[in-house]
């Protein structure tokens, strides 16, 4: 990873200095380090920009973005790495200014392949809206282009095809800068340079689909996604990633009922734009043809009454000879009905929730993701982040590397952040990590850190995946955070544990020893109970494990699921359908409130809402959940671009 | 004054380079001088970098900032790539101690400790006397923890380059020294805030800090009163192409073209003419004959749009052709162009694309207007780096002069030069 | 089997405690590798990057970039012989044609039969003074000539043949008493 050197600004330094100039006339005031793309951004002008990602260190290699700039040299200046200054006098749109654009336009086009109707970039892509704005109208390129070998594929997911690509170098800048990873890179120099994943090995990163939203062409492109649907001829909704506890936001990209793509979807707070591999690629089971739509009772179809009741009868009554299996990405409104399930007909039931953590729930002095960005110094406990919180890693990257903050990493392996040379890898001895965080306490390279650097200090722990005791290293964790002043992470890795954790229907308990199993979502991860004699599965696809079940209820998955999760730092965000739950399909609240009948409880409700009304007045950590916020968000904002030169 | 001890026997060795007078300016600084006082002499000097950008150079050591807390360096720009230049190879050859002692009183002006001294990886020779000369001054004492007694360490270190002409641009030259692909840095941040390994950095080419030593022997006013009145001094010229006695020549600043290519080095071969020079590299825009009596001074040179550059000048005479020629450094520079920007890396090669067709007898108007076209979008800040403008000059500057000579490929198919030889 | 001797990654990993930076160390690790190697082929570089733990793209992405790293094998002796503008003005490409026939090859690149040989076209050598000019084992041979690249290639192929007659009768083969080149300085003027 590159430690950045750039004069980025840090727009939140509190008391910046601010500092007046002009764009096209227009009088602004902006912080000091702005830049100028930035400020033209706020006033609604466009400056076409390929090379220049807000997420990344600007390098004024693509020279789209070149405007005049007054007081200086009477050349075009590129405004993408020119942070504003006061008294500057900007112009978008002299003749300089605009034939420069054009220029640089028309050499972007001179081997470009224009092959835009079978491109799957066609319709979001800026080389051809730019062209379209900034371009010459008429094309004065002649003679042969350039060829290369296309398309490659990157890896499984991900194919480059080098002839469209503009080599504005977003892919190869984020891996290094952000990922630190250099599996891909440029190779070759001049015209020749060509973006390539070393020696056409594979691409193996967990983070590499993020350089398919950040290419400004059609160069990258997803090959689980290809040739499939325009872009304008796909419905997009907002919602948030069920793959982990992180909580990513994302928008999912939905054609004729299938899921066709998921994208990233920032939100400054949690993810800044990033997604990891499984959150975009996962989800070719929502379209798989073998879903189960209807529900069976012994292999033979059956109405949702019948099934249900059949269900209830297997279950009920049953105490601690009962074994629930929970999915990891419940939401809170499934989550809140089960437990009225739990404290009613179902008592007594052993739960065990899948892919949770054994961590207990939450016990204040919160670090929330954003803060890490000012973290000075940062310990990860008993955690392999990059996989058991996997964007939370980017963010941890981005403190050490663009803001130094000191990173101190316990863990009896390698992992990924002892990429920086200047990372402190203590190795424990597996199960002995509370003990290394006690003595951390006095160490010299903390103590040394916290001298030089200040605070704030941020710790974040996860559970060693069972290799440590976990109430001890809390103890341990919350010990070292009191003495140094530190805030806590608690790295929970179930989608919605902290959520099912406060609900208090997280189970942990062991499944051995039942004689009837509801099996929700993925059968147990220790495989069902040679004691079971009834099995009721509920999931949205057939499994070999649930072959014998007794009853089988189709599941919606999470491309049709509405509700909420809490992330792994307490915040509520809501999940919307991307592709609507069709009979004979129904959603999991509303099958939940059928049982709950079926066993004899009155649940009823209208909808979604009444429940969400209801948890937000009984539990103070989803107090969140009285007001989602509106499944419209506000469109984003056009900018205007000038005409042809 | 810069060859004054040129072609004594071993200059290269420390005691004769030291016999003549030699780390007598590094003793005077370590042990009687203040940075700013040694910044103050160079200004006195005038002295302007030889790189090409005939920079101030104590007015560029005075940017590195005073109060900054980690290490600030002094970079060598010993790359010399430029073609037609060939002065920081003969000025290494010949006194490499000048080099070492100049990169070091540079670091005591900027308050560093560490020069790096980064030479291309083709300059074999020259780089094993730099490492013999650093050698024998560390264990003279002259560099290390304390030089000539004083407390303050100097350190100079070699890093050699790998191929690659942008290497020379100063902040390409850092990214390689680095350990990454050479391609330049945009600014601001200056080298001077933040240069080699993210640390403030003055990059100085290597007869810029060669002329060092001297000034501080004899004092800056002794050096301002050569030159002129803006550009003081000597310069080493490197002469090549047509001419009979190509050379290194030191030279006053100010003196005719016509004195150095007609005098010091020949002039034209019996019966040829002098068609066409570079002034100052290829990347100076190209001067008719008929100008041989342009001075050398660095303002003049910049008011008639071309630039005395790295001193390189390349002569060719009437048995040439310039639309060949242009095509040929074309060439040159598309082959060097690191690939960042866009209009470097496709328009070079666009350039070169278009110059083949119009060599193969393809040419028409299309081709004339297109290299106008191309060049024009090479120039005026569109690059990132000097390279580009660079590629665009040498086609401007030529067609500008000799557009007969593009006429008559693209529009006749034809060559009056080659004809002209094939009647001889 | 590593492509590189166990004692070179030694070398290797001691270098990046030699610069500010340890990303530094990649150039002159390459060059190791190749003084070793002959060229950098896709095993040696993943080999450098994982001695300076750093991913092969990374390598790959330098050595590539730089004109001095070779991907394909060469010739024992290159030729690097300018044909920039000073050097074409003043024949380069006639020395070119004479090399071509002298070490047998039709293109630059090529590798004589004899695994001795192998030529490259470069830019400017920065020795324009003595045009035409070429970098032969690490010096520079300077005003060219055709006689002169014919010695050159004959002087190296008695050597050769030299080494393997001493070889092949066991005796201790005699170095070649290498010639220090005297730098030229040429006159000048103030
Ligand atoms: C494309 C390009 C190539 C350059 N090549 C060289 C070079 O080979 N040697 C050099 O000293 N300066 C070269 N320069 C100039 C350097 O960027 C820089 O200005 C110089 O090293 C500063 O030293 P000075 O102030 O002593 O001249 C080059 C600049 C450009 C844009
Ligand atoms: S002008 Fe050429 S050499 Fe300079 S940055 Fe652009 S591509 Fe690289
Ligand atoms: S956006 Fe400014 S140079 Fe690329």
């Amino acid at each position: 990873m590159s430690d950045v050197r750039s004069a980025s600004p840090n727009l939140d330094a509190p008391a910046r200095k601010m500092v007046n100039l002009t764009i096209d006339g227009h009088a602004m005031t902006v912080p000091d380090g702005t830049l100028v793309v930035e400020a033209a951004k706020l006033l609604g002008i466009e400056i076409p920009v390929f090379c220049y990602h807000h997420k990344l260190e600007p390098v004024g290699a693509c020279r789209m973005c070149l405007v005049e700039i007054a007081p200086g040299p009477p050349v075009a200046q590129a405004a993408c790495i020119r942070p504003v200054a006061e008294g500057m006098v900007v112009k978008t749109q002299t003749g300089m200014a605009v034939q420069a654009r054009a220029d640089v336009l028309e050499f972007e086009l001179v081997n470009h392949p224009l092959d835009c109707p079978v491109c799957d970039k066609g319709g979001e892509c800026p080389l051809q809206d730019f062209t379209f704005r900034h371009g010459y109208p008429t094309s004065r390129i002649d003679g042969p282009r350039l060829h290369f070998k296309k398309p490659i594929p990157l890896s499984e997911n991900i194919a480059l095809d080098r002839e469209r690509c503009v080599l504005c170098y977003r892919c190869t800048r984020y891996y290094d800068e952000v990922a630190w990873e250099q599996e891909l890179t440029v190779a070759q120099r001049g015209v020749h340079s060509v973006i390539a994943s070393q020696f056409d090995r594979p691409l193996t990163s967990n983070f590499s689909g993020n350089i398919i939203d950040l290419c400004p062409v059609g160069a990258l492109t997803s090959r689980v996604w290809r040739f499939e649907s325009r872009p304008w001829d796909m419905q997009h909704t907002e919602s948030i990633c069920s793959k982990c506890a992180v909580g990513c936001n994302v928008t999912m990209w939905q054609r004729r009922g299938q899921l066709v793509r998921i994208t990233s979807r920032e939100n400054d707070d949690i993810d800044e734009g990033w997604i990891c591999d499984r959150g975009r690629f996962d989800y070719t089971d929502v379209n798989d043809p073998a879903r189960l739509r209807l529900p069976h009772i012994r292999g033979v179809k059956a109405t949702w009454a019948e099934a249900l009741t059949a269900v209830a009868d297997g279950i009920k009554g049953k105490g601690s000879k009962l074994g629930i299996s929970l999915p990891q990405d419940l939401t809170n409104e499934e989550g809140f009905l089960f437990r009225r399930l739990l404290e009613g007909p179902l008592r007594g039931a052993k739960v065990k929730m899948h892919g949770r953590t054994a961590l207990p729930a939450p016990s204040g002095n919160q670090l929330m993701i954003k803060d890490i960005d000012d973290a000075r110094v940062i310990v990860i406990v008993a955690s392999d982040i990059e996989n058991d919180s996997p964007i939370v890693n980017l963010r941890v990257k981005k403190a050490v590397s663009k803001r130094g903050a000191k990173l101190i990493v316990i863990h009896p392996d390698g992992v990924d952040l002892d990429r920086h040379h200047r990372t402190v890898h203590i190795r424990n001895k597996a199960g002995e990590a509370a003990a290394e965080v006690r003595k951390l306490a006095d160490h010299e390279t903390l103590l040394e850190a916290l001298r030089e650097l200040g605070g704030p200090v941020a710790i974040l722990y996860g559970d060693g995946r069972g290799s440590e005791d976990a109430a001890d290293l809390v103890a341990a964790c919350a010990e070292l955070a009191g003495k140094v002043g530190a805030k806590l992470m608690p790295l929970y890795r179930g989608t919605n544990e902290r959520g099912a954790l406060e609900l208090g229907v997280a189970g942990w308990d062991s499944l051995e020893g039942v004689e009837a199993l509801l099996s929700w979502g993925p059968p147990p991860t220790a495989g069902v109970p040679a004691s079971v004699k009834f099995v009721a599965a509920w999931d949205h696809l057939p499994r070999p494990e649930n072959q014998d079940a007794a009853v089988v209820l189709p599941a919606t998955s999470f491309a049709e699921r509405q509700g909420s999760y809490t992330n792994l730092e307490g915040r509520v965000q809501f999940l919307r359908p991307a592709v609507a739950a069709e009979a004979p399909l129904k959603e999991s609240w509303e099958v939940l409130c059928e049982l709950g009948v079926a066993l004899g409880l009155n649940l009823a409700y209208a909808g979604i809402f009444p429940i969400q009304r209801e948890v937000a007045r009984e539990i103070p950590a989803l107090a969140a959940l009285a007001q989602p916020p509106s499944p419209d968000p506000e469109p984003a904002r056009v900018l205007v671009g000038p005409a042809h030169p | 004054m810069l060859t004054e001890w040129f072609g004594r026997a071993n200059l290269q060795k420390l005691a004769v380079y030291e016999g003549l007078g030699g780390y007598e300016a590094l003793r005077k600084v370590v042990t009687g001088m203040t940075a700013a006082q040694v910044i103050d002499e160079v200004k006195a000097s005038g002295l302007r970098g030889r790189g090409g950008a005939d920079f101030p150079t104590a007015t560029k050591w005075s940017f590195v900032p005073k109060d900054h807390p980690g290490p600030k360096y002094i970079v060598v720009n010993a790359d010399e790539s430029e073609p037609g230049s060939a002065k920081d190879r003969y000025l290494m050859e010949n006194s490499p101690h000048a080099l070492v002692e100049g990169a070091a009183i540079a670091s005591f002006a900027i308050g560093g400790h560490q020069a790096w001294i980064y030479i291309r990886g083709e300059y074999d020779l020259p780089f094993e006397m730099l490492r013999d000369a650093i050698a024998e001054a560390t264990a003279k004492g002259y560099l290390g923890e304390h030089p000539f007694g004083s407390d303050y360490p100097l350190d100079v270190r070699l890093y050699r380059g790998h191929g690659a002409y942008i290497c020379g641009e100063e902040t390409a030259l850092l990214e390689s020294l680095e350990g990454k692909r050479a391609q330049p840095r945009s600014r601001p941040p200056f080298p001077a805030i933040k240069g080699a390994w993210g640390q403030p950095t003055a990059v100085n080419n290597v007869e810029t800090l060669s002329t060092v030593p001297w000034i501080i022997r004899h004092g800056g006013p002794e050096y301002a009163k050569r030159g002129t009145e803006k550009a003081k001094g000597t310069r080493i010229v490197t002469v090549s192409g047509d001419v009979q006695k190509p050379g290194n020549y030191e030279i006053e600043i100010g003196v005719t073209y016509r004195h150095i290519i007609e005098e010091l080095a020949g002039g034209a071969f019996p019966g040829r003419k002098i068609k066409v020079f570079w002034p100052g590299g290829s990347s100076a825009k190209v001067l008719p004959g008929s100008m041989l009596d342009t001075s050398t001074d660095l303002d003049g040179l910049k008011a008639l749009g071309t630039m005395g550059g790295s001193g390189g000048i390349i002569v060719m005479d009437d048995s040439h052709c310039v639309v060949k020629a242009a095509a040929r450094l074309l060439r040159f520079y598309a082959h060097e162009s690191c690939g960042k920007c866009t209009p470097c890396r496709v328009g070079s090669n666009w350039a070169v694309r278009t110059y083949e067709r119009i060599l193969a007898n393809e040419g028409s108007g299309i081709e004339l207007a297109l290299l106008d076209r191309v060049q024009q979008g090479l120039q005026g800040g569109r690059c990132l780096c000097g390279l580009g403008d660079a590629a665009g000059w040498v086609i401007q500057s030529t067609m500008a002069h000799f557009r007969n000579e593009y006429e008559e490929h693209c529009l006749h198919q034809t060559c009056s030069v080659e004809k002209a030889l094939v009647h001889v | 089997m590593s492509a590189l001797s166990s004692h070179l990654l030694e070398e290797i990993k001691a270098l990046p405690a030699k610069y500010p930076q340890p990303r530094s160390a990649v150039m002159p690790a390459l060059d190791l590798a190749q003084e070793e190697v002959g060229h950098l082929t896709p095993e040696v570089m993943s080999e450098v990057a994982s001695a300076l733990q750093l991913d092969p793209g990374y390598v790959e992405g330098v050595a590539t970039f730089y004109t001095l790293f070779h991907l394909q094998p060469t010739g024992k002796h290159t030729f690097y012989v300018c044909t920039n503008l000073s050097c074409t003005l003043r024949g380069a490409e006639q020395i070119v044609d004479r090399l071509q026939d002298a070490i047998g090859v039709s293109e630059a690149g090529q590798v004589s039969k004899d695994g001795l040989f192998s030529y490259e076209e470069v830019e400017c050598l920065g020795a324009c003074e003595y045009a035409p000019v070429c970098r032969l084992d690490h010096r520079y041979e300077v005003d060219l000539t055709r006689a002169k690249v014919d010695s050159l290639v004959n002087d190296r192929r008695l050597l050769r043949k030299h080494i393997k007659v001493a070889r092949a009768s066991d005796e201790p083969a005699e170095p070649p008493a290498k010639k220090k080149p005297v730098p030229k300085t040429r006159k000048k003027s103030v």
